[in-house]
């Protein structure tokens, strides 16, 4: 192994890449998906959340909350008094023009730690947020205080709705989704890249070449994963950027954006490996694709929406699903810390567990590879 | 680096693929700046040989040593000594000429400014910058040579270097290897062309079923193969006719009174023409292998 022979594996194929018009395309993919996704927001009308705070104490739980929308501003009240002038009592009919009330007690955390069991007022105004979102910033809310002073219930959260919206009626944040969905595609991107450069040196036999340079085959193949790795993680951070998925846990949907384009290296290099042609491989990655981006339709408020039938308990057998959910938490720093170690572990092993399959493949292919 | 006389030296190599022997104890060698052909039918075992010597493969028994490199043990150092130009063309098509090399160059530490003084040799300077898609067979030719002389290797392996060439560009492969052999290079060449052998090798092997069974200069193996005949032509009005054709006499040297025959005719005046009946490579070939090459 060398880094020399590594780099200028890398460098030919970062050119390659952009030459080829297919895999241009490929890699320009999920930023028009991105940019298709962003429009259909702005035209569907996902709105800015306004959300009526009066925090003293300045607590980090409004954060928390505003995190759970793509788009949100906060506005200060002088007095909690204001902000039940702007929603009124549960279940009345109000015009206000706040999607979400807060009222945090002076010393929120404090009391938290001190196990007093703060009050906290939410007002939510049904006629912006719907039920699966009014839950999710009541989760959100109590998420926080649980990391503040955990285990027990740590506060009383004082709710009150007006203007109810209908059972029926959903309220997704469309951006929200849209930024899951868009990041998920971008990993796609290493499932189809990586066979494409591995299987097209075998076709175009240039891989014979490479074996009486000083290259090894082991350079040839950590060239690849390297460009297509460079190459995956920028999409996803121009994916993010587009859909203003640089919220919530950001550390966290960082590692996760690194664990989603090792997974679908991970997943490339072994089709790389097993198949002969491009045309092989291409078609089998157009059903895995499918499969892959699958779980993003079941997680976050969606996979609340739909429970936990048989179907979504099969998808739940997808390593893509707690890819996915991670994500989407991490977004709305929502979950748990147990729930974020579940995603995290099924994820890295899965990506141990293809590579391992796919090293094994890939050394018996080693030993063959003159007569390629 | 000073380079012993012996280039190339298999000894006893062996190759199996499963059941198949494709290799089946191969000896020879190579001089410096000697151009030696491998020449046989399509499965001989000739392209499995290059294989061998260049590395790629490990053979399954004797052993190999080129550029003072064993060939399994010394792999890494083989391959900074060694150029090799494959029999299919493979280029990365969407690259241009230019960044073909220049790839290579990174691979072997090389200033980039080499690819332009190889682009010189091979005249391809002019479209360093075209797509290798764009480039004719025997453009392509030459660029997989000049990607092969890029760190300037001793010894050079040839895999049928003018395989879907046509005529000219054949010819402009063969002044090349021809000037390369002049410069000192060692090559090895497999064609199926025997007359492009014939003209270009100092020595050829003919292999057959992984074995060589001739291994000489095709000078040698012309007259070791060869009849010991002439053809003595001579103008009609002397052989007693009118018609103002050409009489064609064949005369055995090995027997005494075509020996004295042949005296007595060159005292004449109209003879025009005397050839020695030389075998052809191809014939020579033939006799040996018992089939035509590829």
């Amino acid at each position: 192994m060398h880094l020399r022979n590594i780099l200028a594996i890398a460098r030919k194929d970062a050119l390659d890449i952009l030459l080829n018009k297919s895999t241009l395309a490929g890699l320009l993919t999920p930023i028009f998906l991105a940019l298709v996704f962003l429009l259909i927001t702005v035209l569907v009308g996902n709105h800015t959340t306004e959300i009526l705070v009066y925090n003293p104490g300045n607590s980090g739980v409004v954060s928390m909350v505003s995190n759970a929308f793509s788009d949100s501003q906060v506005i200060q009240a002088n007095s909690p008094a204001d902000v039940a002038a702007q929603f009124g009592a549960n279940d009345t009919h109000k015009s206000s023009s706040y999607a979400i009330g807060m009222v945090i007690p002076a010393g929120f955390e404090s009391s938290l730690r001190a196990g007093q069991r703060p009050q906290l007022s939410l007002y939510i105004n049904g006629d912006d947020v719907g039920t699966q979102q009014s839950l999710l910033v009541q989760t959100a809310i109590t998420s926080y205080s649980r990391t503040v002073a955990s285990p027990r219930p740590p506060l009383i959260l004082a709710a009150a709705t007006i203007n109810p919206p209908s059972d029926t009626k959903i309220g997704f944040d469309l951006g929200r989704i849209y930024a899951v969905a868009s990041l998920m595609v971008s990993f796609i991107t290493g499932l189809v890249l990586m066979p494409n450069l591995l299987i097209e040196e075998k076709e175009k036999k240039t891989l014979r070449m490479l074996m009486v340079t000083p290259a090894s085959f082991s350079d040839v193949i950590l060239g690849k994963l390297l460009v297509v790795l460079v190459y995956q993680l920028i999409l996803s951070g121009i994916v993010l950027a587009i859909q203003g998925g640089y919220t919530g846990d950001i550390p966290l949907v960082l590692l996760y954006t690194l664990l989603g384009a090792c997974f679908g290296l991970a997943l490339g290099l072994l089709f790389g490996s097993v198949f002969q042609t491009t045309t092989a491989a291409g078609g089998v990655s157009g059903v895995v694709s499918f499969i892959y981006f699958l779980p993003v339709l079941f997680v976050g408020q969606l996979g609340q929406l739909l429970g936990g039938g048989p179907f979504v308990q099969a998808i739940k057998a997808l390593p893509t699903y707690y890819m996915a959910d991670g994500i989407s938490n991490a977004m709305t720093s929502q979950g748990t810390f147990a729930n974020a170690l579940l995603d995290i572990s099924v994820t890295l092993g899965s990506i141990v567990v293809l590579l391992a399959i796919a090293t094994w493949a890939l050394r018996r292919q080693a030993a063959v590879v003159a007569a390629i | 680096m000073k380079y012993p006389d012996l280039m190339i030296e298999a000894i006893d190599l062996r190759r199996s693929f499963k059941a198949k022997e494709a290799v089946v104890g191969v000896s020879f060698s190579v001089q410096r700046g000697e151009i030696f052909g491998l020449l046989g039918p399509n499965g001989a075992g000739k392209t499995t040989t290059i294989r061998l010597l260049t590395g790629q493969i490990d053979p399954s028994g004797g052993r190999a040593v080129v550029a003072a490199c064993d060939v399994v043990k010394d792999r890494a150092r083989l391959k900074e000594r060694i150029g090799v130009v494959f029999e299919e063309q493979n280029l990365y098509e969407r690259l241009s000429a230019r960044n073909n090399l220049r790839f290579n160059c990174w691979l072997y530490n090389l200033p980039e400014s080499r690819a332009d003084e190889v682009l010189d040799l091979v005249r391809l300077r002019d479209r360093a910058k075209d797509p290798v898609r764009a480039f004719s067979n025997g453009m392509r030719q030459r660029l997989m040579i000049a990607r092969a002389l890029l760190h300037r290797p001793p010894v050079l392996f040839l895999d049928e270097p003018s395989r879907g060439l046509d005529p000219i560009a054949a010819r402009e492969v063969r002044q090349a290897i021809e000037q390369l052999s002049r410069e000192g290079m060692t090559i090895l060449l497999t064609t199926h062309l025997l007359e492009e052998a014939d003209h270009l090798c100092q020595r050829v092997a003919f292999i057959i079923n992984g074995r060589i069974v001739a291994n000489d200069t095709p000078r040698n193996l012309k007259l070791a193969h060869g009849k010991r005949s002439v053809v003595v032509t001579l103008a009609a009005e002397q052989a007693g006719n009118d018609s103002g054709q050409m009489q064609e006499i064949t005369l055995n040297m090995d027997d005494a009174n075509d020996q004295a025959r042949l005296a007595q005719l060159m005292t004449r005046s109209n003879v025009r023409a005397v050839h020695s009946q030389e075998a052809t490579l191809e014939e020579v070939f033939i006799e040996a292998v018992g089939v035509r090459p590829a």
